[in-house]
Formats: structure tokens, C-alpha cells, sequence
């Protein structure tokens, strides 16, 4: 149970979802790899501002 | 009163005649290097990497750069793709900029071991004589075996196994382990500043039984290696701060980048990812993102140089922020051992009477001031004949000083009362016995407080026979290092428990700005309040039990080595070299590490001005941006690898600055921040449009374009 709370392992599902999702509204990027690639960027970004907003937050943890 | 010859001050670290002195042995430096760029490497490990927002961001981008250069055309053909070389450069400047700012973390850890483990040498283990509370035997135990309220035995030769309390014997203990002073130290049951014993210090002399106060791996040392290497190292207020404002920094950046793309694909002004990279993390505060733990670890382990004991980073750093100092005069702006100077007899008595009664007083003095009475007395032989001086003193008993009476003496067996003190003590005491207050006496005791020396009364029963001068020697150079503190905004207050006329003529010898006269232990926690209620941090000294409280109510409270168990539990930094003066120069290591992360961030802030200059020209010159490039660039790649190189050299160039520290200057807050904001602020714009511009033209002549 502890180990889904853990963001190791919740952090990659929720890349691979945003990947997924973002994916298909991105226009003009033909070879899926590509589009899908930079649909993995968009939500590390996501990502990383998430965790730059919790180390504002929760500054000693850092 | 005398005062000597003031000595050079602050010339770079707090140094003043200390620099004389033999510190805790400077750790090994060898290897030091080659193990901190090896740990480099081991800190790119993602889970230690993320503890630190702004390096993690480059991390990422570093990752990121790395995919691009694998496969130039993973996020986008065309215009995307900035190809293979380009992208390998950049990813390895990035890399390297990571790799930078680890050794710089590493390096710092690496001292703060090298201190750690010099400190661990004098915590050899060793066999402890535990002496069994029921049977009264005793038996051998490895030292790291005992527990607190053990009580063991030491002997002539033995090691001391742990902190502890002397509670019965005499010994002389060489702590030359501990503060690298060679001269051994008396330690004593029940005195108040030589009743305790630090672990690894080695017995000289006779036999001591201690009472041990910390369990293994408890006591002060082991608090202190566990500081020094940043195993218990707990982020500061002024860390968790700078923490909040480098990642609001990097958060304000990281969305600025990521809106360009779509600005820049309506502009057709399509970027690559990896110059995007490049731009963030040249827009983020990666300089003193690297340095900041470097800065923290480095000012502990200076403190440590200085044979200071800090129990948490958090003190060291309100040294920083100290508004008033509270100092004991004795021993902190005077010498500490007040010397009889003169007899002066009132009530028509004779000298010669009056040395009679003071050698009667100090017969069981053994305190500086109680031996010098008896010297005087000797010295005068020749007016006061030996014959006549009270030595029916078999069956007398002492009476100690204590601050609440602030008198001591003698009750002789025949039942007379010698007692020596305050005047205002002696009076009350005279005035109990039935005795009258001659009327030269106030006279008498002003002629001595003007001259800054302290009137010591003597009476015998219910007659006061005269005063004793005791004469009072400023530290040398106190008075310039009051001036200095006053101009950095810092208080001084002193605090004595002589006569308010004393009190006042040393006071302005020394240059203090206020003093709190015949003052009791109360007085000092009543003052160090009241400056709490202003708003102001304050810092004291105090050795003693009852000092406690009050170390306890300062926010630096810092004990000495040879004072109270009580008195070292309560405060926050033991200084083991027990010298009460070193408070100052703590407050100039707290406001040197301050000023070292303020100057950083400054620099770190203020470089990004450049770097607009050379990267944004470079990726809108379509645009119309083309003119920004004020430098003159060779090329837009050329200008963001340029960016990207000083970007990373300029961590290790920094190093030094952030180990050593910015160099203290005894200003006022004001004169401090415009000083910085010109040589910082102003140094960081500058500097790097020089270096900037220097790599592009090298990078330029290696035909990149």
C-alpha cells in the first residue's frame, strides 16, 4: 500500500496518461514517435513545475 | 584601571590574538579532490539529484539534450532540429554543469568529513572503570558502553571515556585533544566552572570521580560530527527561504520557456527543444543553485575550525542576524583576574589593620582576586608584621562568594566574623551586626570606582576597617572591536556585578553602549527578554549554573568548555577553548556565511542580464531581435554554446569564494548591501558579457559556427 502512495510509482502512470492524451491535439507532427515525444516532454514540464510548486511549498523536504 | 595597547582586528576571518593559538588540527586535505569528483559522479543519481530543484530542472534538460543528440530528430524535423553536433555540445555543457555543482557539494562534504573525522580522533574508545552504585565495587567497560548517570573512576594517566560531571576529587586534565591547548586544566567537584570533563581528554594528575551526562554517540562532539558532516544537517530559516525563492525563480522560467514554442511557431520562428533547454537553464538561477550547500556545509565546518561547538546549523546562522551582544565584563572586556592594587583604611583605622583584616577575609579565597589580597599582604610585610596577621584560623570555616550575597570571609573559630564584598553587602552585614558605617567609607569607595578599579569592603563583626582596590585591566583592542560591532548595528551591553560608578567608568573605557551595574543572574535574563520584546536577537555568554537560564532565553547562547554541565546542556555553541570574547568573533562567522549566500545569489541573479543578451538575439534574430546582440556574437549557435560554457565554468570558478567565504568587513547593514549590490550585482552583469564573449571568440576560432 505504501509503495502506491510513493511517487515513483504513480509519476510514470501519470506521464504515460498525459502522453497518451496530449498526444492526439498535437498538430502538423506526422511520425508518431515524434508526436508522441514531444507529448512526453509536455507532461515531464507539467511535471516539473508540479514539483517545483512542492518545493516552494514544502521547502525543508528539499 | 589599565588598558593595553590595542592589536590588529578582523583582518580577514575574526583572528584578533587567537591567531597565536593552536586550533582543533586542520583536517587532511589529501585526496580531497579526487574524492569529491568522484562523488560528482555518484550524486547524478536522479533520487539525491532531486533534492535540489534548480539542478534537478538541468538534470532533466540534461536528459532531455542527451534524447535530442541520440536522435536529432525526435521532437521535430526541419527548423526542430538543430542537429546532432549541436545538441551533443549542449548536452554536455549541461552535463558538466551538473558535474560542477556536485564537486562543489562534494568538496564541501569532504572538508566537513576531514573536520568530522579530526574530531572523531579524540573520541578514542577506551576501558572505563564503572563503579557500581549498590556494591561499591567496580569493573571495566568499553567506553562506548556507558550510559548516562554511569558514574566511573579515572586515574593519573587514564583517558576520560565520556562527557561527564565531576562529582568528587582533583585533577589537573590536559584537553589538548579537544583545543589544542598544551597548559593541563584544574578540574574540581562542585566548582562551577572547572566541575565538568569532556570525553577524550586525558588525566594528569590524582583521581576524579565523574558522573557521565550523555549516552554513546550524545555528546557534544559526536553532535557536533554529526553537523560537521551534514548527516543531521537540517535546512536554516535563511536555506528554506532562498530554497522557496530559487524555485519560484526556476517555476516563473520554466513557464516562460515552455509558452514560446507556440509564440514562436506563430511568429515562423520555429526553436529547437534543445535551445529552449539551453535557455532555461540560462535563465535559472544555476550558480547559486549549485553553490547553496556548499555555502551551509562550509560555514559549519569553519565554525568547527574555530573550536566552536554548534548544536545545530540554525545557531550559527542567527549569529548572522545578532542585534545585541550581552557580555560579562570579567573576563570578556577585563582580564579575567582583578588584582589587589591598595589597602585604603577608613574610620581612623591603620593600614596595617585593615591588611590584617582582609588576610583573615581571603584566608580561604582561593579565587585570583582572594590570592592577590594575600600577595598584597605579603608584599607590605614590611608594614604589616607577619606576628600580627589572624592566624588562629584552626577550626575556621570559609564562606563563599555568591552572587546573591556578593560578600565572602571568614568565620575564625574565637567566633569573629571577617567578610570582604560589595560595599553596599558590607554595610548591610555591619548594619546586622550592630555596627555603624564610617564616614569616609562612600568617599573612600568613590575614589576607587572612578578610577574604574571595584572597591572591595572589609569588616570584621560589625567594623568596617577599609577598602581594597582592585584594579581592572581592559582587554587589549575591545574598545575598536566595540566600535566595529557598533558600526555592523550590533548593541553591546555589559553586565557586572560592581558598583554602578565602576560599572559606568569601564563601560566607557571599553566603549560598550550600555552595562547593567551590581547585576544578579535574574538581571540577565530580565535584559535579554526585554531585547527580545524590540524585536532584536540576541547572543550572551555564561559559564556557570546559574548562567542556564539565561543561555537558554538567548538565541546564541554560547557556553564554555570549562563551565557547567547545566550551563553547556542549555546553550546552543560550546566554546572549547573557554573564551568568553570568541562570541564576537562567532558573530562575524554567522554574518560572513550570511553575506556569502546573499553575495552568490546576487551574482547568480544578476549574470542572467548577459544571458539574455546572447541567447534571446540568437533565437528571435528573424524577428527583429537581431540588434540585442550586443556582444557581437559569431553566430546564434555560437552565442547559446557560449552561454552555456560560462554558464557551467562559472560554478567551479566560485568554489573558493563559496568554501572560504566572502570576505568580512565590519559594516553597517546599509553599507554592506550597497557594497555588495556594486561588487556583486554590478561584477555579476559584467562579468559575464566578458566571459561570454571571450568563449565565443574561442569557440569561433575552433571554426564552429
Amino acid at each position: 500500500m505504501t509503495r502506491l502512495q510513493r511517487p515513483t510509482f504513480w509519476l510514470p502512470l501519470l506521464l504515460a496518461a498525459g502522453t497518451v492524451l496530449i498526444a492526439p491535439l498535437l498538430p502538423g507532427q506526422d511520425p508518431p514517435l515524434q508526436r508522441h515525444a514531444l507529448a512526453l516532454l509536455i507532461s515531464l514540464t507539467v511535471a516539473l513545475s508540479g514539483y517545483l510548486f512542492t518545493a516552494m511549498v514544502r521547502p525543508e523536504r528539499f | 584601571m589599565t588598558t593595553l595597547p590595542a592589536q590588529p582586528i578582523f583582518p580577514r576571518m575574526p583572528r584578533g590574538r587567537r591567531d597565536q593559538r593552536r586550533y582543533t588540527p586542520r583536517p587532511r586535505q589529501k585526496g580531497l579532490v579526487r574524492r569529491a569528483a568522484l562523488q560528482a559522479f555518484v550524486k547524478l543519481d536522479p533520487r539525491i539529484a532531486v533534492r535540489n530543484p534548480v539542478m534537478f530542472v538541468v538534470w532533466c534538460g540534461t536528459v532531455v539534450c542527451l534524447l535530442a543528440t541520440g536522435m536529432p530528430n525526435l521532437f521535430g524535423g526541419g527548423a526542430e532540429n538543430s542537429g546532432r553536433v549541436f545538441n551533443g555540445l549542449i548536452s554536455l555543457t549541461l552535463l558538466a554543469t551538473l558535474l560542477f555543482a556536485n564537486f562543489a557539494e562534494a568538496l564541501a562534504e569532504g572538508r566537513g568529513k576531514a573536520q568530522a573525522d579530526a574530531l572523531r580522533r579524540t573520541q578514542a574508545r577506551t576501558q572505563a572503570r564503572l563503579l557500581d552504585p549498590q556494591g561499591g565495587g567496580e569493573r571495566l567497560v568499553d567506553s562506548s558502553m556507558l550510559r548516562r548517570g554511569d558514574v566511573v573512576m579515572v586515574s593519573a594517566g587514564d583517558t576520560i571515556p565520556a562527557d561527564g560531571e565531576v562529582i568528587e576529587g582533583v585533577a589537573s586534565v590536559d584537553e589538548s585533544a579537544i583545543t589544542g591547548e598544551s597548559a593541563p586544566v584544574l578540574k574540581e567537584a562542585g566548582s562551577d566552572v572547572a566541575g565538568s570533563v569532556t570525553g577524550g581528554t586525558r588525566i594528569l594528575s590524582d583521581q576524579l570521580t565523574i558522573r557521565i551526562t550523555a549516552d554513546p554517540g550524545k555528546g557534544f562532539i559526536d553532535r557536533m560530527i554529526a553537523l560537521v558532516e551534514g548527516a543531521e544537517r537540517t535546512k536554516t530559516p535563511n536555506e528554506i527561504a532562498l530554497t522557496v525563492l530559487l524555485a519560484v525563480l526556476t517555476q516563473v522560467f520554466l513557464i516562460a520557456v515552455a509558452t514560446l514554442p507556440p509564440l514562436a511557431a506563430y511568429l515562423k520562428e520555429p526553436t529547437p527543444v534543445v535551445t529552449l533547454v539551453a535557455l532555461l537553464v540560462a535563465l535559472i538561477p544555476t550558480t547559486i543553485g549549485g553553490l547553496l550547500s556548499a555555502i551551509g556545509i562550509a560555514g559549519m565546518d569553519r565554525v568547527a575550525q574555530f573550536n566552536v561547538i554548534a548544536t545545530s546549523g540554525r545557531a550559527v546562522e542567527a549569529c548572522g542576524d545578532i542585534n545585541t551582544l550581552v557580555l560579562d565584563k570579567t573576563g570578556t572586556i577585563t582580564l579575567g583576574n582583578r588584582l589587589a592594587e591598595e589597602f585604603l583604611p577608613v574610620g581612623g583605622h591603620s593600614e596595617v589593620e585593615l591588611a590584617q583584616v582582609a588576610y583573615g577575609a581571603s584566608a580561604f579565597d582561593q579565587t585570583p582576586e582572594g590570592r592577590s589580597i594575600a600577595r598584597l599582604v605579603e608584599q607590605r610585610s614590611s608594614v604589616v608584621p607577619f606576628a600580627s596577621l589572624p592566624v588562629a584560623l584552626d577550626g575556621a570555616s570559609g564562606i563563599e562568594f555568591s552572587a546573591r550575597t556578593r560578600m565572602s570571609g571568614t568565620d575564625a573559630a574565637d567566633g569573629s566574623e571577617y567578610r570582604k564584598g560589595a560595599v553596599e553587602a558590607i554595610k548591610g552585614f555591619v548594619r546586622s551586626r550592630g555596627g555603624t558605617i564610617p564616614e569616609d567609607l562612600d568617599a573612600t569607595y568613590e575614589q576607587v570606582s572612578r578610577l574604574g578599579g571595584t572597591p572591595l569592603a572589609v569588616c570584621r563583626g560589625g567594623t568596617i576597617f577599609g577598602v581594597i582596590y582592585l584594579k581592572d585591566i581592559i582587554k587589549p583592542g575591545i574598545r575598536e572591536r566595540f566600535d566595529q560591532l557598533r558600526r555592523m548595528g550590533i548593541r553591546t551591553v555589559m553586565l557586572t556585578g560592581d558598583n554602578p560608578i565602576t560599572a559606568g567608568v569601564i563601560a566607557r573605557e571599553a566603549g560598550v553602549d550600555d552595562f547593567i551595574a551590581e547585576a544578579t543572574p535574574e538581571d540577565k535574563i530580565a535584559v535579554i527578554e526585554g531585547e527580545q520584546k524590540l524585536g532584536k536577537l540576541v547572543a550572551m555568554t555564561g559559564d556557570g549554573s546559574n548562567d542556564a537560564p539565561a543561555l537558554a532565553q538567548a538565541n546564541v547562547g554560547v557556553a564554555m568548555n570549562s563551565g557547567t554541565q547545566a550551563a553547556k546542556e542549555a546553550a546552543n555553541m560550546v566554546d572549547l577553548d573557554s573564551d568568553p570574547t570568541k562570541l564576537i568573533d562567532i558573530v562575524t562567522i554567522g554574518k560572513q556565511l550570511l553575506i556569502t549566500r546573499g553575495a552568490l545569489t546576487t551574482f547568480s541573479v544578476a549574470n542572467d542580464v548577459a544571458k539574455y543578451f546572447a541567447i534571446l538575439p540568437a533565437l528571435f534574430a528573424g524577428i527583429g531581435l537581431g540588434p540585442l546582440n550586443l556582444m557581437g556574437l559569431a553566430s546564434p549557435r555560437s552565442a547559446i554554446l557560449s552561454a552555456m560554457v560560462f554558464n557551467a565554468v562559472i560554478i567551479p570558478a566560485l568554489v573558493p569564494l563559496a568554501l572560504k567565504g566572502v570576505e568580512f568587513r565590519p559594516l553597517s547593514a546599509e553599507q554592506l548591501l550597497r557594497r555588495n549590490l556594486l561588487l556583486y550585482g554590478l561584477g555579476g552583469v559584467i562579468t559575464p558579457f566578458v566571459g561570454i564573449k571571450a568563449i565565443d571568440l574561442a569557440i569561433a576560432a575552433l571554426g564552429f559556427r
